[in-house]
């Protein structure tokens, strides 16, 4: 599937296998057990406790001895030459330990909030206070606020190489044959828009040297890969580096590149010789850490009389800020058998985009959705229906024509009435509904298993927990495969003395991480097995872990409890490595929802009422944190639907809602009731389930709104005043 | 709760009120219309302090804390980057997502918008005073069980909010639930198992 590229993400390539790479009997040996003790069971995430009581430090909360807080200094301006920069008056200012360029004078800022230079003083006021001291003299240079006067033929040539990249025309079958066996056809112009990640806890880094060597704590999603970004910024080696995220508040995408506050705090630590703590306020981080780009569809579609889908002919284009791109599948999911498309980069002068959850499904997904339902329409078929016959055809990866009837069901699809509620009053009831798909899946992650003499397990791996619940899942695998409780084994993950692990992006890291970590446990295991047979006068491949004993698999009794069989260890405790391997993880996961929303007409304000999600993730291994995941996707869909929205001025370039104020997000009276069926797919291994469940909400949402009104709203967010306009428009002569 | 006597006498101490506050900062007529309310204000006897470092005494969760800043330092900094209590955090840093908020004196407020000067002899509770030893605060076991936080950085202003609304009223409705946490922003979306274990938590009304 078109998955977008450029997610970033770490993705980083692992290291070549281990010599002692695990055997492929092992990886069949230690398939996941068909009666699991623990796996599938809703275990409460073990860092819950730190997390209610303030204990959990995140980098924002890490304090080191004499550190100092640092500051940097953007630029104002959306596009400018930097022509001098003055640091004098900033160096003299009270408290200040260091202050040093970014870019140098010569080179270009391309939007506002790009890093110029930086400061380290003694407390944050002062760092500020010295930052408004920093004198920057710009050239202001033309600038492309958005996409409109960026690909406007006369605009002034911002970008090296042009304002719009066009990329490769994709085209299969007969496009001319496919429009002339449809019978209806829906021509009509399809968008959505920019939104910041917003994490709560902003882009934070404390940095600490020690002679040649750095300490880095800091809020990523890729310990590892900081590690390496680090070392390649600085010009040092990686074994000097290490990485340290014991929690973190949120990436979302955003967080898998140091940035330039990495490497500023980093060489300011160096400058002032005292660790330095920098973290980013909410406008910078509006501005600097990254956003999900536009999407514009111009879109001509045909279906037959019979509901099957005969032509799609797309011209899309969308922006990722200041030379990024803004590519997304299209179309989403449904099969059409001529189609063609061609998209454009626009480059505008704006913060880059970063992969934000699912990175181009949302925006490929609204497109393609919306024009299902006016498709439907045309042919007066049921958008169930409609869906059921133009998705392809049911795989383990692809279950929408199964789970479409049967979510439809539970949902009380069959009360929904035809386009347009008919009943009385301004406040009108729709339903909706959408489908979508993620890939996921495993890689190269390594994992370390430390059983002790005195029983105790250490499970080390490099990994790091978003908010996923990784430690627990981690911690889960360890125990289940040794057959130990919960709280006998310990799961040490978030710093890069533990072995690699990639970055937590496009939802890999469960199907990464936790087959390491089943088959280091039983490479441990096996060598216990292996110091335990011989006192049992049994073979070693006859032994099994199960209810804290190592016991014979064919005579329970004849066996010996966890902590016995590891005094046998005496001196020489096991440490057993082992990576990702095929066989335990899979990738594809699909998922349908339904929404209900409730519109008031005379106001445009829209409510939703409930939503009903059914997902698939593969062999669930924390039900309690799955489902978190699937409800927390959910309503950031919501938000993307209804809330929020990057909002730069049209003429200045400047973002008029950097702030949490304007930039609006839903709080607790505008979430609806949530309905979450997770399937369970224990054949196919262990699959992520961090970005589905966030793809198909604001279409169905969309579609809902479409259903109470009558009117179609074809681009995001449905702010009232759109939702006013479409009604309006739909009234004097109709969109349908 | 402090005594009016504690209250008038860290004023003093401080020498600081609202009304030097707003005179120091030179917002002259958004002080008269502000400080015109209060007459008691009008007659302690003040003086201008700061920029520079002032002493400030606030309790915490019951504990005297005696710190050295600057009359800007808000109530959360001085608490987090003085007093090495990071429990509480900062979201937006102008009172828009909760994830500082605070009990002072029984109230909810935004610590990252209101001033550690301000507070001096107000009890001040933050995430750090609910457990007693192992024994987590009722809410915060609440949301343990339910899975009421992923990433964690919103939820001690969450509990916060929690905890205020549940003293005042053990037994909300799932409306009061919506307007007592309507302050606070959770990005990973967890709303509706917070929801959730506002509603099933106990706690004891307090006064």
């Amino acid at each position: 599937m078109a998955k977008q590229r450029g997610g970033g993400a770490g993705r980083q390539q692992p290291p070549a296998p281990a010599a002692s790479g695990t055997s492929p009997e092992l990886v069949k040996k230690y398939a996941w057990p068909e009666k699991p003790a623990i796996i599938g069971t809703s275990v409460k995430r073990l860092d819950g406790p730190d997390k209610v009581t303030g204990r959990a430090k995140y980098t924002f909360d890490i304090n080191r001895p004499g550190m100092i807080y640092g500051r940097v200094i953007r630029s104002p301006h959306p596009h400018a030459r930097i022509v001098a920069i003055d640091l004098s008056d900033a160096q003299k200012a009270p408290g200040v330990r260091a202050a040093l360029e970014h870019k140098p004078a010569g080179g270009q800022v391309m939007y506002q909030g790009d890093a110029v230079a930086a400061v380290a003083a003694d407390t944050e006021d002062r760092a500020i206070d010295a930052a408004r001291l920093v004198k920057v003299q710009y050239q202001v240079l033309p600038h492309l606020a958005n996409v409109e006067q960026a690909m406007d033929p006369d605009a002034a040539a911002v970008f090296a190489g042009g304002n719009v990249r066009q990329g490769q025309t994709q085209e299969s079958g007969d496009l001319a044959a496919g429009f002339a066996q449809a019978a209806e056809t829906v021509e009509a112009t399809y968008s959505t828009h920019v939104i910041t990640h917003v994490c709560m806890e902003s882009h934070s880094v404390v940095c600490e040297w020690e002679g040649e060597k750095l300490t880095a704590w800091i809020s990523t999603q890729a310990v590892h890969g900081s590690a390496q970004q680090f070392a390649n910024g600085l010009k040092i080696p990686q074994t000097n580096v290490r990485v340290i995220t014991q929690y973190m508040g949120g990436g979302f995408g955003s967080k898998s590149q140091i940035g330039a506050e990495g490497m500023l705090c980093a060489r300011l630590a160096q400058a002032a010789k005292a660790p330095v703590k920098l973290t980013l306020d909410r406008k910078e981080e509006h501005l600097d850490t990254g956003n999900r780009p536009s999407a514009t569809a111009h879109i001509r579609a045909g279906v037959g009389a019979d509901g099957m889908l005969t032509a799609f002919d797309a011209e899309s284009w969308g922006t990722g800020g200041a030379g990024a791109g803004s590519n997304f599948p299209l179309p989403y999911i449904y099969q059409f058998p001529n189609r063609k498309r061609i998209h454009k980069d626009v480059y505008i002068n704006a913060g880059q985009q970063r992969p934000m959850r699912a990175p181009g499904h949302p925006q490929g997904c609204f497109l393609t959705e919306i024009l299902m339902d006016e498709l439907a329409d045309r042919v007066r078929m049921d958008p169930v229906e409609f869906r059921i016959k133009n998705v392809p055809a049911d795989a383990p990866n692809a279950k929408w024509k199964t789970y479409l009837p049967e979510a439809a069901q539970l949902f009380g699809w069959s009360k929904r009435h035809p386009t347009g509620d008919a009943s009385r009053g301004p406040i009108k009831t729709g339903f909706g509904c959408s489908v979508h798909q993620w890939g996921g899946g495993g890689r190269g992650s390594q994992a370390r298993c430390e059983i002790m003499a005195d029983g105790s397990v250490v499970m080390k791996c490099g990994t790091q927990d978003i908010g996923t619940g990784t430690r627990t899942i981690v911690a889960m695998v360890t125990a289940e495969t040794l057959g130990l409780p919960l709280n006998a084994v310990k799961a040490e993950i978030g710093d890069t003395l533990y072995p690699f692990s990639g970055g937590s992006g496009g939802s890999t890291t469960a199907a990464s991480v936790t087959p390491a970590i089943r088959l280091a446990a039983a490479q441990a295991l096996e060598t216990l097995f292996t110091k335990v047979a011989p006192t049992l006068g049994a073979d070693a491949s006859a032994l099994v872990a199960t209810n804290g004993r190592i016991q014979m698999r064919d005579n329970p009794s004849r066996g010996v409890a966890w902590k016995d069989a590891c005094k046998l260890l005496s001196t020489e405790p096991i440490a057993a490595d082992a990576q990702w391997q095929q066989g335990l993880s899979g990738s594809g996961t699909s998922g349908v929802q339904f929404t209900e929303v409730k519109v008031d007409v005379e106001t445009g304000i829209v409510r939703v009422e409930r939503i009903l999600a059914m997902q698939d993730c593969g062999l669930v291994v924390d039900t309690l944190t799955a489902e978190s995941q699937v409800y927390g996707g959910i309503i950031g869909s919501l938000n993307f639907a209804l809330f929020e929205d990057r909002i730069l001025d049209r003429v200045t370039g400047q973002m008029v809602n950097p702030n949490m104020e304007w930039y609006l997000l839903a709080g607790m009276s505008d979430v609806p009731k949530i309905e979450v069926h997770l399937k369970n797919q224990p054949e196919r291994g262990v699959i992520g389930i961090g970005e589905p469940p966030t793809v198909s909400t604001a279409s169905a949402i969309a579609n809902a709104v479409r259903n109470a009104t009558g009117a179609t709203i074809r681009s995001l967010p449905l702010t009232p005043q759109k939702v006013l306009d479409a009604i309006e428009q739909q009234k004097a002569g109709g969109t349908l | 709760m402090a005594s009016k006597d504690d209250k008038q006498k860290t004023a003093e101490q401080s020498g600081i009120s609202r009304r030097t506050f707003f005179k120091s900062t030179g917002v002259g007529s958004l002080a008269a219309g502000v400080v015109g309310i209060g007459e008691a204000d009008a007659q302690v006897p003040v003086r201008t302090v700061g920029p520079g470092e002032v002493s400030v005494t606030l309790n915490v969760n019951g504990k005297r804390v005696d710190l050295k800043i600057e009359p800007r330092v808000t109530l959360l900094d001085a608490i987090r980057q003085r007093a090495n209590m990071t429990g509480n955090k900062r979201g937006c840093d102008r009172g828009a997502c909760g994830a500082c908020t605070m009990i002072v004196d029984g109230r909810t407020v935004y610590a990252c918008s209101t001033l550690a000067i301000e507070v001096q002899g107000k009890q001040i509770r933050t995430v750090e005073g609910l457990s007693t030893g192992n024994t987590l605060h009722p809410v915060q076991q609440a949301f343990c069980d339910v899975d009421a936080l992923m990433c964690g950085f919103c939820t001690p202003g969450f509990i916060m909010a929690t905890v205020a609304l549940l003293e005042k009223n053990p037994r909300p409705t799932e409306e009061q639930v919506n307007k007592g946490l309507d302050g606070n922003i959770c990005r990973c979306g967890t709303f509706v198992r917070i929801k959730e274990a506002a509603m099933t938590a106990k706690v004891v009304a307090r006064g």
